[in-house]
């Protein structure tokens, strides 16, 4: 996003918006200071610029990027819909993307608040990809690797910025005390936060598989979270 | 997109986001007048807000009509509840209705379980959220982040909320009016601007 200066009037209005505070005064002028914007949208929908000088230029790659792991509005063409991540959980019911025994792991480098460079994803995705996983294909975040399996990303987008990117996988329960033995570890080595959660199947008799797994490892777990209560249709037939 | 995931703080206990869409390639044709058909039926059953996230929310499209002339058949719709009575009566009025569609609800789990079991509905699949890594240090402040989890695509600001702070404690806007003002940025629709102003009312007396 760029602000014409010779359009902008000075009032400031644009800078309480911006999530990752790239814009500030200069010289009694709006300035967005350009490697730090992420391209979500958020001055150029919100500030009602009464000079109408907040403007969105022309987008390449690598800079697209950044709106589409941004700007909620931007429709990733791997998953179809808009945001950064997949279907996962949502649609369990019909796709079966999650079954019985298996966990989905989201880990979403940036959020919430601080944001994220993708060497820092980069390294998140190297960490957990030394497990063997398999990132979702259809997250737009895979599409950055240039090897999902060792989760190197391609060399020119490593400095882009974004608000967060998530990293998407699933695995045997079973594995999970080295999911979070890697990812404390790899929490370490970065420059922002990230945010976890895990996408399980409820027994048949109401209990939380990942419950256990948890509790053993001493982590703090939120009250809330979502639940899919299976309306969806046709559901998806298992063995 | 978990975006409605990962909200922390006070007043959980009045804050529900229940979340409607199709799955693209399964049940996505002719999914637009169902997705309709949900919302109406959340607003019946007592939401304050609706969303869409491929469209955007109420301010964005000018309005709530808007927001049900302009679905799509991949739309992925929102409504937001202040109380689980409301919650499963939504959840009633979909399993009636048998439209087929994904349903998500987003809450304490313990009370969206009991709104299932009201409805005639099991939980199928959860999502559990096992908060922040990494530099935590980075963070703003407990009372800030309580409001900027709302938007789960983090388009509520620090900035914005640190402004809206400071005018309500000043007396330059009321809490009601402040919660607005933090709904606009989240296009999705999912922010609870009932939720927002009794946080807000808290820090107005301290």
């Amino acid at each position: 996003m760029k602000i014409d200066q010779e359009k902008c009037i000075g009032c400031g209005q644009c800078l309480p918006f911006c999530p990752v505070r790239a814009i500030s005064m200069d010289s009694d002028l709006a300035q967005i200071e350009f490697d730090e914007c992420v391209e979500c949208g958020s001055c150029l929908r919100m500030a009602q610029c009464p000079g109408d000088a907040i403007y969105q230029q022309e987008m390449e790659w690598p800079r697209i990027i950044r709106s589409i792991l941004s700007n909620p509005l931007t429709v990733a063409a791997e998953s179809g819909i808009p945001g950064r991540g997949t279907e996962e959980m949502k649609t369990n019911e019909v796709t079966g993307r999650f079954k019985p025994g298996q966990v989905g792991i989201a880990i979403e480098v940036g959020r919430p608040v601080t944001g994220a460079r993708l060497y820092d994803v980069e390294k998140m995705a190297r960490a957990v990809a030394a497990l063997g996983v398999t990132f979702e294909k259809i997250n737009p975040t895979t599409s950055l690797m240039s090897d999902p399996r060792t989760g190197k990303f391609k060399a020119e987008i490593l400095n882009e910025k974004v608000l967060s990117a998530i990293l998407e996988f699933s695995l045997k329960i079973e594995k999970l005390p080295e999911i979070f033995s890697v990812l404390e570890k790899a929490a370490g080595q970065i420059d922002c936060v990230f945010s976890l959660d895990l996408a399980t199947r409820i027994r048949p008799d109401g209990s939380v598989p990942t419950a256990p797994y948890i509790e053993a490892a001493g982590l703090w777990i939120a009250p809330n979270g979502k639940t899919n209560v299976g309306l969806g249709r046709p559901l998806i037939k298992e063995e | 997109m978990t975006h409605t995931l990962h909200r922390v703080g006070e007043g959980l206990e009045e804050d529900y986001v229940i979340l409607m869409m199709p799955s693209k390639d399964i049940n996505h044709k002719g999914a637009a007048p169902k997705l309709r058909r949900y919302l109406e039926m959340a607003m019946e059953a007592g939401a304050i807000k609706i969303g869409d996230c491929r469209n955007g929310n109420e301010y964005h499209q000018g309005g709530v009509p808007r927001i049900l002339e302009n679905l799509q058949d991949q739309s992925v719709v929102h409504a937001v509840f202040t109380n689980p009575e409301a919650v499963a009566k939504a959840l009633r009025l979909f399993k009636a209705a048998e439209l087929g569609l994904c349903v998500v609800v987003s809450g304490i789990f313990d009370r969206v379980e009991k709104c299932c079991g009201e409805a005639g509905l099991k939980q199928h699949t959860i999502n559990q959220s096992l908060g922040r890594w990494g530099r935590t240090d980075k963070l703003p402040p407990s009372e800030i982040l309580q409001l900027s989890t709302m938007c789960g695509h983090g388009m509520v600001s620090v900035g914005l909320i640190e402004e809206v702070i400071a005018d309500v404690k000043s007396g330059g806007c009321t809490a009601e009016e402040g919660a607005e003002r933090l709904f606009g940025p989240c296009v999705c629709g999912i922010f609870n601007p009932h939720r927002a102003a009794k946080l807000l009312r808290v820090m107005e007396k301290n």
